[in-house]
């Protein structure tokens, strides 16, 4: 089995390595995008942008920075899966894609009983706005019971919760048109809310723009002037939390941050990927997706090195190819852990050859022209 | 490789050592200096003043908190009026690979993460990794967690609770165990709003006091050279200061740290119901000789206040400057990021900062107070060298006092105070007293066998100015930094202790991350594997 292409053609690892450091050498702004890649890799990358002057992003960046946004904007509540598992007498899903970003979320929350004392064994479910084929497929809505659903439609979000976060702090508000249950159900859900011991409101940044997650933070804040509430904001996949945490301390900002000055310069409309490389401004692109065989989605012609499973299927073969595998299954890692909220070290399940991101950017490192910096 | 530093004067308080003479180095250890050899490379210290490298006991340099009040706060750029040229990263403000060079510019070689969260260890030493030059250490955060809680709730034996505490050390790579609001984060989770040391968590019933002592007894009896290091209650709030006397009185003769006793050294006195106490505090310490203190000096200035203490820090939100904080209610601790910009106009600030000078002057036995500004939360660790300048000189501290409220000043001793720190008191405070402290034996002195840490420093009489940039720094006998600039990219291990357990601790643990939940114990582990350097980790050895 080949691990490494050049041009679709099998390669040599050495020969594939060397190609690739030479088209980021000649690169006068590369960008090292998708970044799906465990600690190690996620460590290698920003340093390898650093050595390269190359603009760092990550594939699930829009959600990862619409949550940031709200905390460096406005200030957040948070708590982990676990606590919220353990301890919360009450949840608010808000929106859709919770079961989608979280596939464990019906067994971890739903249907889990708490064991901490004082929270209790019937936990209070809410859902505003889930997906409406989410509901409506029984098996699923069937296995969970009695959780209160207000709202479908997703765009009914952000009123929704600009009406909720009124009644709780004691205001009117003048969203009675929405339906005409509407301003009762919402009366009963504001009470309910407030009679929480611990609550925890879930949602999922994919699918929410920044200021319905701000209404939402908002209303968990509010509700601490009285009982305990905090939020869970579900992360995004790839890694994305690890990757945002490698990338915090190694250049004190997320991703979308430029390391081609002589400072790391963090600006998330300048330097996402897909932007750099539609505009024509990247010239070359390290594509990196460790976890899944997934190929950027931009269409631009642009020289690209793929880090990625060997099954990967580009829409046109990228300049150089090296077949990764997937952390947590063909090597050990340490990656963003999905119950704990946490970095956790994983052992390979299926322990296999393939090289893991933070090998095959050694490999091509070693072939860059400048040498690493020795201070 | 024979090393050799001149002709500088030798401040090592640990050996008695206060002369003009030569510290020879060999393989990355001070040895005796060999008759007749000849070193292969020379330093002339003559006219400089040679000590240990300094230990810092208290700095948050790591982990989940540190790395979130970055991500809170893209708009600074903390720690970086003195930043090092083109370095890799080295431009960011503040990230890990900074802080070392920083750290180190100044003659530090070791410092000690001492929050963090055992779910959190692991983050914590892949960012410690990620720090040249200095080695380092962290402290595992026992006290609001439901395992303890519920052993002491039980009653189950001390050999249980010791078990635990060993288990914890081992999985987490820790040098010691802190406890942070002991109970206060639990009690938050079932909405209390103030919590003090004889309060319980009230679904366990279990009193910061018992918490407390129960685990000064298990890091006692363990052998752990550390003593449990404990922020106290009520952290910053007028009259804390009974809550910090509560505390040392408690201590009972037994080993016990205080951590920045600055932050409780507050009573309720004069007309905005704000004062100094730290006269009260000193004389508590100087007369309870098992109990250490660090001082969580305050300085001018903006910072971000980072800490696992939710409930302070929850309490404190609206204070925040930039308006914007984020609060965790995690497992077995919370945490609270809150920025503020500490004032010298503002009365209540320009306490805090006479308080911690007091403090520092007024506790007699410098092996016993330690130098710190709870880094960031006092003032960020570059902000160090100033400090030192103002121990050393009262005209110094008259000139800060006469650009401060008046009626600040007048609720303080500070003015009457004209004690000045030596060299010998600063090397014991930043080197000696450390490593004793920590269970170092090797590190804070200069004498035959130990680690070759060495700071050289010219004897400026603008001591700011000194400390800010050593002349020389080596570790391990190899030369890091020349006049305040690092000259090569090491990196170093962090320390930790392994005390003994009775196996079936780990049985036990294993079982209730299974059942409570439903994963393996080995999240909360750190194997060496997984930090991505060679020989990460350096085993300190426990008493027994």
């Amino acid at each position: 089995m080949h691990h490494a292409w050049i041009d679709g053609a099998p390669a040599e690892l050495a020969a594939a390595a060397a190609t690739a450091a030479r088209l980021l050498d000649a690169s006068r702004q590369p960008v090292i995008a998708g970044l799906g890649a465990d600690v190690a890799g996620a460590r290698a990358a920003t340093a390898l942008a650093q050595r390269i002057g190359a603009a760092i992003d990550h594939m699930n960046a829009d959600a990862l920075l619409r949550d940031l946004d709200v905390m460096r904007e406005a200030g957040v509540m948070l708590t982990t899966p676990s606590e919220a598992s353990l301890r919360a007498d009450t949840l608010l899903l808000a929106g859709p894609g919770l079961t989608e970003e979280w596939n464990e979320l019906p067994q971890r929350l739903l249907c889990a009983r708490t064991v901490e004392p004082g929270a209790g064994a019937d936990r209070r479910k809410f859902w505003l706005c889930p997906r409406a084929s989410w509901l409506d497929d029984d098996d699923r809505s069937g296995s969970i019971h009695n959780i209160s659903v207000i709202g479908r439609e997703t765009g009914d979000l952000p009123v929704l919760l600009a009406a909720l976060r009124a009644r709780v702090n004691g205001r009117p508000h003048g969203f009675a048109r929405l339906s005409p249950s509407f301003p009762q159900a919402l009366d009963g859900l504001a009470d309910a809310l407030k009679a929480a011991r611990f609550g925890v409101a879930v949602w999922s940044a994919a699918e929410l723009d920044a200021l319905t997650v701000e209404m939402l933070c908002g209303l968990v804040a509010d509700l601490n002037a009285t009982t305990r509430f905090s939020g869970l904001p579900l992360p995004p996949g790839d890694n994305a939390i690890g990757v945002l945490q490698v990338c915090g301390w190694m250049t004190g900002f997320p991703p979308r941050t430029g390391l081609g000055r002589s400072y790391p310069d963090h600006d998330p409309w300048r330097y996402r990927a897909a932007r750099l490389v539609d505009s024509g401004e990247a010239d070359c692109v390290l594509w990196i997706s460790a976890y899944r065989a997934k190929a950027p989605e931009w269409s631009g012609s642009r020289p690209t090195v793929a880090l990625a499973p060997a099954d990967t299927r580009f829409p046109k073969p990228p300049r150089v190819h090296i077949a990764v595998g997937a952390p947590g299954r063909d090597h050990d890692g340490v990656e963003h852990h999905p119950m704990m909220g946490t970095l956790a070290a994983v052992t390979a399940a299926r322990r296999s050859g393939a090289l893991s991101v933070a090998d095959a950017i050694a490999a091509i490192a070693a072939h860059l022209a400048d040498a690493p910096p020795s201070c | 490789m024979l090393t050799r530093i001149e002709g500088g004067r030798i401040i090592d308080p640990a050996n008695g050592r206060d002369e003009i003479g030569d510290i020879w180095m060999r393989d990355g250890r001070i040895v005796d200096a060999p008759p007749g050899a000849s070193a292969d490379a020379t330093y002339d210290a003559t006219g400089k003043i040679v000590m240990a490298g300094a230990i810092d006991i208290h700095s948050h340099i790591a982990g989940w908190n540190v790395n979130t009040a970055r991500l809170l706060l893209p708009e600074f750029r903390l720690g970086s009026p003195a930043r090092p040229g083109a370095k890799p990263l080295s431009s960011a403000g503040w990230p890990a690979f900074e802080i070392g060079c920083l750290y180190a510019a100044m003659g530090f070689t070791t410092v000690v993460e001492p929050a963090v969260s055992p779910h959190y260890a692991l983050h914590a030493h892949l960012e410690l990794a990620d720090i040249p030059i200095i080695d380092k250490a962290t402290l595992a955060v026992l006290g609001n967690d439901d395992f303890l809680l519920g052993l002491i709730h039980r009653k189950e034996d001390r050999a249980a609770v010791q078990d635990y505490v060993a288990w914890t050390l081992g999985a987490t790579r820790s040098l010691g165990v802190k406890v942070i609001n002991p109970g206060g984060a639990a009690a938050f989770k079932e909405n209390v709003r103030t919590f003090s040391f004889d309060d319980v968590v009230p679904s366990c019933g279990v009193s910061s006091r018992e918490i407390v002592k129960t685990l000064q007894h298990a890091v006692n009896a363990l052998g752990v050279p550390h003593p449990l290091h404990v922020h106290c209650n009520n952290l910053g709030i007028a009259g804390s200061a009974d809550t910090a006397l509560t505390t040392i009185a408690a201590a009972e003769g037994l080993p016990l740290h205080l951590a920045h006793l600055q932050f409780y050294g507050y009573g309720k006195e004069g007309g905005r119901g704000f004062s100094s106490e730290a006269a009260r505090l000193a004389e508590a310490v100087n007369a309870a000789k098992s109990v250490t203190i660090d001082v969580g000096q305050v300085m001018f200035g903006q910072t971000v206040t980072v800490s696992l203490d939710v409930l302070r820090q929850f309490n404190a939100r609206n204070q925040a400057r930039p308006r914007k904080w984020a609060i965790l209610d995690g497992d077995g601790n919370g945490a609270g990021i809150v920025p503020y910009n500490y004032r010298s106009a503002d009365f209540y600030n320009a306490v805090q900062w006479a308080v911690g000078m007091e403090l520092f002057l007024l506790i007699d036995d410098p092996w016993r107070v330690f130098f710190t500004t709870d880094h960031p939360n006092g003032a960020p660790f570059t902000a160090y060298p100033e400090i030192l300048a103002l121990l050393m000189s009262r005209d110094l501290r008259a000139q800060w006092m006469a650009g401060l409220p008046a009626e600040a000043v007048a609720v303080t001793t500070l003015p009457s105070i004209s004690r000045e720190y030596t060299f010998t008191e600063i090397a014991t405070m930043t080197r000696a007293a450390p490593a004793r402290l920590l269970g170092l034996r090797d590190r804070g002195h200069l004498g035959a066998g130990a680690i070759a840490d060495v700071a050289v420093y010219e004897d400026e009489r603008d001591r700011a100015r000194m400390f800010r940039a050593a002349a020389l720094v080596f570790r391990r006998g190899e030369l890091v930094v020349r006049d305040g600039k690092p000259t090569k990219q090491v990196f170093g291990c962090a320390l930790a202790v392994e005390p003994e357990r009775d196996r079936a601790i780990d049985r036990r643990l294993k079982a209730y991350y299974e059942e409570r939940y439903g994963i393996s114990d080995d999240i909360i582990k750190v194997p060496d594997h997984a930090i991505g350097r060679p020989a990460p980790f350096e085993l300190i050895s426990c008493a027994h």
